[in-house]
């Protein structure tokens, strides 16, 4: 109740955003317990200088307390003016991590000693000068399938002296893609040209009906270079051959009636890798989406966020 | 779980550079095993720092704690006091620096840095150990900056720069709350001995006593006037008086069956018959000072005649001076208010009187011939005086800081035979000369003079000096034979009146006297420094504390104490803060920038909105809209903006920017045309 | 600079109504940049571009992009005959001066992919040789608006290589009349006189990177960049290659307006063409408008 409610209060007064500055509607300070005990000494040395009759000692007492006070100003002048901007997401399976990137950007001075951490996550620690932009990579834990929001960023900092703890709680409004967990099936749910289709050992290309060399263009999977050749000399080529219409297999979600959901996603995102792996071209056809045929690490990235956003109301 | 050392390498550095600096008076001053001590623990550290050696296991670091322990006690045959403490708490401070891993460590070393930061202002109060003190404390801040700062690749050199602007900022808020921060009596009382034995008036006089103080540059007090200063002859600083004699010394006495009851008022408790006397006869005009006295280890304190205070922690005696409840230890300062005219009020009743007038049975023949000689010629009192100060005048005596040494009847052969003496010399035969003719008198051993630097007086052991009280006319007269016989010494102070003499005599005095002119201006500027140091650092008190404030805040209540703190600390805070994140403002416009704004705003006062994004097109173009008669000041002036702004790189120039300003003000004047 | 005067009557006199957007392409082919037009069929598209290229006397080649149209039909193969056991290469249309791309749209990701490498390279490597394509080289992409079957909507990543995007729109209707009215527009783009060469327009674009953008005006692309990435209204900022493209876009204006220095209004007049296609607006903005509302609020003159 108490968590909904303060979690309620910081998304009316911290809203989601793609680029945070930090000012002083989002920065929290409050002295760490390396400052109660500094404070402690402080008071310690007060009474030590009134009994003492010491003026001096007073004074030390005296510039300690300023010096805390000061360190309020300089913790949160480390923290106010940083920039956080949601960077780039690296997908992952559920039950694996993904990682977000947060970049921050130091305007006109540095930020010393900030460590990010997504809640309940492991903290990182990085620090900007100013002028500079640096990205952090923090990982996340997937806990299911789908376009994950990361909690909230919670960006602290003890500098410069650990008497205080400024602390800002960032929303950035990112997302971090979490693909099917594989699940490994032994029928293959396609269609192509033969129906149910074993899962092909590699090198059965050689079975396509050879049609001619061509020279080698970027992207061109490696699998099919003519390496002999180009081993005798000829310079980089690669083997044409014919399209078999059993090569383009049609992965189906319809195919796999019965089973829920998620286990569909799992057992079509296992095919998705496993084709992928043997570098066999694929079309894939869920409700509501389908992915042309192709192959390569590109239709893979593309089946499988399709398969992660499965389902996603826009 | 393996414990990493967590301290990054660019803030070692600091971190033993504010172990040696805080660590280093006690390294002087305390007992000789410190030293070792730390060498030890800095060579192991950078051994291990240099993965030479091991940090030390439990059991090591277990026996030099118990080494430490019994080094002190082996040193001090304790282990609490103030010098025991600060032994004990260094020795912890280095030992902590050998076990020092993780972060929690380092914190924890430097709480220990603050106390002994502490320990060395126990000892040492210049204004030099309150600066090392601040050096010390930033090298602690540094420390600090370097172990919250992870980054492998930060440079030592910033943490410093960090600590010392932060430190910096602090000192004007130390500043306020030193002076606003309510000094409250201590609650359990603390003896602190500082040990440090001082050459100073001793509670007997006997010949040659007090010339060897003269050999002493030593500050004795200081005194500073709320009004002029009285002369030079003036100024008698009275400390003790000697009423008993036993033929060679003379000594503090009181009547046989007297108390200190008898002869100190404390300001507790109903005022004796003499105290109301005295207070009575109070009138007329009067001094008022305030007295900052150095360690004496004495309980006398030094006043001119007759010396009235609050009485908080003072006792005003009978013999009219006034004594310190405890000995003099530390810096003390009083405040006094002297009213010649109250001696009046003194009483001399049968005991007392007796006292007064008592000499050794026997001794000393010549000298009691001489008085009662006197007395049969002079039955007047003031006449008898007189005529012995004469006779000091006329017979050829000599003032001399190296007088002959005289054995036996001391006043005989002073008087008759050396006739060289110093002014304990001349006091003491004078007295003895007045009791012998039945006059009632005392030595009164004191200071005379003080030379002026600022705005107060410096009073030193060569100031030291002894003349003697006649009572005359129902009260005590003073009288200075010294000044009969060298009446520079009073005039001048003896500083100068030795320097002439030594002048006379081409026959230089050395010593404390013989001291280059640039030197002892400086001393003199140090001393300056000093003294203000000494009022108005250490000497804040309580009392001080209510002076000032009264004098800043009207009344002193505590609703307006805690206002103003409350105030002055949320002031310079705010201060500071303006200065400390000021620099999150942008950069500061550029010219160009500026001179659109100001037209911008022109403008704008003159009823044209502009949009946020004008730029100076558009703004020509809002200007020709609304006014068209300026359509060709307006165009001038866009043009020559942008030529500015657009053509050419760099801020222009001064004259480009008054021509760029007078196109401004051209088109002003055509809006209105 | 009078030629550019020239050549952009001649072209105005065969794409009728639409001087703004003609200007844009020149501006464009002066940065040195790529032009996507985004329009439906038949408005003119292809005479813009071939007007262009007849202008500066530009070797012009023009490709129908086909969902089965392979990478190597771009660039070009080498292949490898048997019998005399020698490669032969065949170059691609790539190898033009204007290369004009209909509908690349309709390609696979992976064609479309390889074109907008080699337009950013300006280089192919074919058979492990690296071919500089020729100077100067120019690539007017053109792509229907309406998501049709079988069409692979360029993606962000690959809308950043076209320096700008414009649309044609329909003609006004006094325009249209005069279009009615005239002959065919085919035969009048034939005989179109050279007014530029592609030497002088190498020399010309050489130029665009002289023309002098001063620190404040640098300072307001900045701020226009950086209202792009703080706006939460767009989904992703504007790159740092587009704010080089933005300047490089308005240095090109401003040589069109015969000035060697850059003003806020020639950035401003480039402004939508560049930044567009780049942003993207989220829950359903209207990103032109969004686009345009920028030049409303970021100051031009740091107040």
């Amino acid at each position: 109740m108490v968590r909904d409610a303060w979690q309620c209060w910081l998304d009316r007064r911290l809203p989601r955003a793609r680029q945070v500055r930090l000012d002083q509607r989002r920065i929290f300070i409050l002295p760490t317990g390396y400052g109660y005990l500094y404070l402690l000494v402080a008071v310690l040395l007060f009474f030590g200088g009134i009994n003492y009759e010491n003026n001096l000692i007073l004074g030390l007492c005296f510039l300690m307390i300023g010096l805390f006070v000061v360190a309020i100003l300089h913790t949160y002048r480390n923290l106010s003016g940083l920039i956080l901007r949601a960077g780039g997401g690296r997908s992952g399976f559920v039950g694996g991590q993904g990682s977000l990137e947060v970049v921050l950007i130091a305007r006109r001075r540095g930020h010393r000693a900030l460590w990010l951490r997504w809640l309940d996550q492991p903290a990182q620690e990085a620090s900007v000068e100013g002028g500079e932009e640096l990205g952090v990579w923090l990982n996340l834990p997937l806990s299911r399938r789908g376009a994950l929001r990361p909690p909230r960023l919670r960006v602290e900092s003890r500098y410069p002296l650990g008497l205080l703890r400024a602390w800002s709680l960032v929303a950035l409004d990112q997302v971090c893609l979490a693909w099917p967990r594989p699940q490994e099936s032994r029928d293959c749910p396609a269609r192509g040209g033969d129906r149910e289709r074993r899962a092909a050992p590699t090198g059965q290309n050689g079975s396509e009906e050879f049609r001619g060399l061509r020279g080698y263009v970027p992207g061109d999977a490696l699998t099919q270079v003519d390496w002999k050749g180009f081993a005798r000399g000829r310079g980089l080529n690669v083997k044409l051959f014919e399209e078999p219409a059993s090569g383009r297999l049609w992965l189906r979600y319809d195919l796999l009636e019965g089973l829920p959901l998620e286990q569909r996603l799992s057992i079509l995102c296992y095919w998705v890798l496993r084709l992928s792996d043997e570098n066999r071209p694929f079309a894939l056809t869920l409700p509501g989406a389908t992915l042309a045929p192709a192959r390569g690490g590109e239709q893979r990235q593309r089946a499988l966020d399709l398969l992660a956003r499965h389902g996603e109301v826009d | 779980m393996a414990r990493i050392y967590q301290v990054p390498s660019h803030a070692r550095g600091w971190l033993t550079l504010a172990i040696i600096a805080t660590s280093l008076p006690q390294l002087v001053d305390g007992p000789w095993w410190q030293s070792p001590l730390l060498l030890l623990v800095l060579g192991w550290r950078a051994l291990v720092d240099r993965q030479r050696l091991l940090l030390p296991g439990r059991v090591v670091r277990l026996a030099l704690l118990l080494a430490t322990v019994a080094a002190t006690w082996q040193s001090f045959g304790r282990l609490h006091g103030p010098e025991a403490g600060t032994a004990l708490i260094t020795g912890l401070f280095a030992l902590k620096y050998l076990e020092l891993v993780g972060k929690r460590d380092a914190y924890v070393l430097i709480v220990l840095g603050y106390f002994v930061c502490a320990t060395i202002l126990l000892f040492h109060q210049g204004p030099l150990a309150a600066l090392y003190v601040v050096g010390c404390l930033v090298l602690l801040t540094a420390s600090l900056a370097g172990i919250n700062y992870g980054d492998t690749h930060a440079r030592g050199r910033q943490h410093l720069g960090v600590a010392a602007v932060m430190v910096l900022q602090a000192l004007p808020l130390a500043a306020i709350l030193f002076v606003l921060v309510p000094r409250v009596a201590p609650l359990w009382n603390m003896h602190l001995d500082s040990g440090q034995a001082r050459t100073g008036m001793s509670d007997s006089m006997s010949p040659g006593q007090v010339s060897r103080l003269t050999e002493s540059a030593e500050l004795a007090f200081r005194v500073q006037f709320d009004g002029p200063a009285p002369a030079p002859s003036q100024r008698y600083w009275r400390g003790l008086t000697y009423s008993y004699f036993d033929g060679t010394t003379w000594r503090q006495a009181r009547p046989p069956g007297w108390g200190e009851r008898d002869t100190l008022y404390h300001g507790r408790g109903p005022a004796p018959d003499w105290y109301r006397g005295l207070r009575a006869a109070a009138g007329g005009p009067a001094w008022e000072y305030r007295v900052i006295m150095e360690p004496s280890q004495q309980r006398w304190l030094y006043a001119l005649a007759v010396p009235f205070t609050d009485l908080d922690g003072l006792a005003l005696a009978r013999d009219l001076r006034l004594v310190a409840d405890a000995p003099v230890t530390g810096t003390l300062g009083y405040r006094v208010r002297s009213v010649p005219a109250a001696g009046a009020g003194a009483t001399l009743d049968g005991a007392e009187r007796a006292l007064m007038l008592s000499l050794p049975e026997q001794g000393n023949e010549r000298a009691r011939a001489l008085a009662a000689d006197w007395r049969r010629r002079y039955p007047n009192d003031r006449a008898l005086v007189n005529a012995a100060l004469g006779y000091f005048r006329e017979q050829p005596f000599f003032y001399t800081l190296e007088p002959p040494p005289v054995t036996g009847d001391t006043v005989d052969r002073f008087l008759f035979d050396t006739r060289r003496g110093f002014c304990e010399h001349y006091a003491s035969s004078f007295t003895f000369l007045m009791r012998a003719a039945g006059v009632p008198a005392r030595v009164v051993a004191g200071y005379q003079g003080g030379e002026p630097n600022g705005d107060y007086l410096q009073v030193r052991q060569y100031d030291a000096h002894a003349w003697s009280e006649v009572w005359l006319a129902g009260r005590w007269v003073r009288v200075d034979p010294t000044g009969a016989v060298a009446p520079d010494r009073i005039e001048l102070g003896l500083r100068q009146a030795m320097r002439n003499r030594s002048a006379d005599q081409a026959d230089g005095e050395g010593g404390a006297f013989g001291r280059l002119p640039v030197l002892f201006r400086l001393q003199q500027w140090a001393d300056y420094v000093d003294f203000n140091w000494q009022k108005w650092v250490l000497g804040y008190r309580q009392e001080e504390q209510r002076d000032l404030l009264e004098r800043l805040l009207g009344a002193v209540t505590p609703t307006r104490i805690a206002l103003a703190l409350l105030g002055a600390v949320l002031l310079v805070t705010g201060l500071l803060a303006l200065l400390v994140l000021n620099r999150r403002r942008d950069q500061p416009a550029r010219p160009l920038e500026r001179e659109f704004r100001r037209l911008r705003q022109a403008l704008g006062r003159r009823g044209l909105a502009l949009p946020e994004a004008v730029s100076a097109a558009g703004l020509e173009a809002a200007v020709a809209r609304r006014w068209p008669a300026a359509t060709g000041a307006a165009g001038h002036w866009r043009r020559y903006f942008e030529h500015l702004a657009y053509r050419r790189d760099g801020d222009p120039p001064r004259s480009e920017r008054l021509q760029l300003a007078r196109r401004r003000r051209a088109l002003m004047r055509a809006l209105r045309g | 600079m009078q030629a550019l005067d020239k050549a952009l009557a001649q072209v105005g006199s065969v794409v009728l109504g639409k001087p703004e957007q003609l200007k844009l392409a020149l501006a464009c082919l002066l940065a040195g940049g790529h032009l996507l037009i985004e329009d439906l069929p038949g408005m003119g598209k292809t005479t813009l571009a071939h007007a262009l290229a007849r202008v500066f006397r530009l070797d012009y080649r023009r490709v129908q992009f086909t969902s089965d149209m392979l990478p190597a039909d771009i660039l070009g193969v080498s292949l490898f005959d048997p019998e005399s056991g020698q490669f032969s290469l065949r170059e691609g249309p790539v190898f033009s001066q204007l290369l004009l791309a209909d509908e690349i749209n309709r390609a696979t990701p992976k064609t479309q992919g390889a074109l907008l490498e080699a337009m950013e390279e300006r280089q192919v490597t074919l058979d492990g040789l690296t071919r500089p394509l020729p100077s100067p080289f120019f690539v007017v992409a053109t792509q229907n608006p309406v998501t049709q079957a079988g069409t692979f909507v360029l993606p962000e990543s690959q809308l950043d290589r076209f320096l700008m995007r414009i649309s044609l729109g329909y003609p006004a209707p006094e325009v249209e009349l005069q279009l009615l009215a005239g002959g065919d527009l085919r035969e009048a783009v034939r005989e179109l006189r050279p007014v530029i060469e592609p030497a002088g327009l190498v020399k010309l674009v050489a130029h665009v990177g002289k023309v002098r953008a001063s620190r404040d005006l640098l300072d307001y692309v900045q701020r226009l960049l950086e209202a792009t990435r703080a706006d939460d209204r767009f989904s992703a900022g504007l790159s740092p290659r587009a704010g080089l493209g933005l300047l490089r876009a308005a240095r090109a204006w401003a040589l069109i307006h015969n000035r060697d220095y850059v003003l806020p209004e020639d950035v401003q007049a480039v402004w939508p063409s560049v930044a567009e296609h780049r942003l993207q607006a989220r829950q359903g903005g209207q990103v032109a408008a969004l686009t345009q509302s920028l030049l409303q609020t970021v100051p031009v003159v740091r107040a």
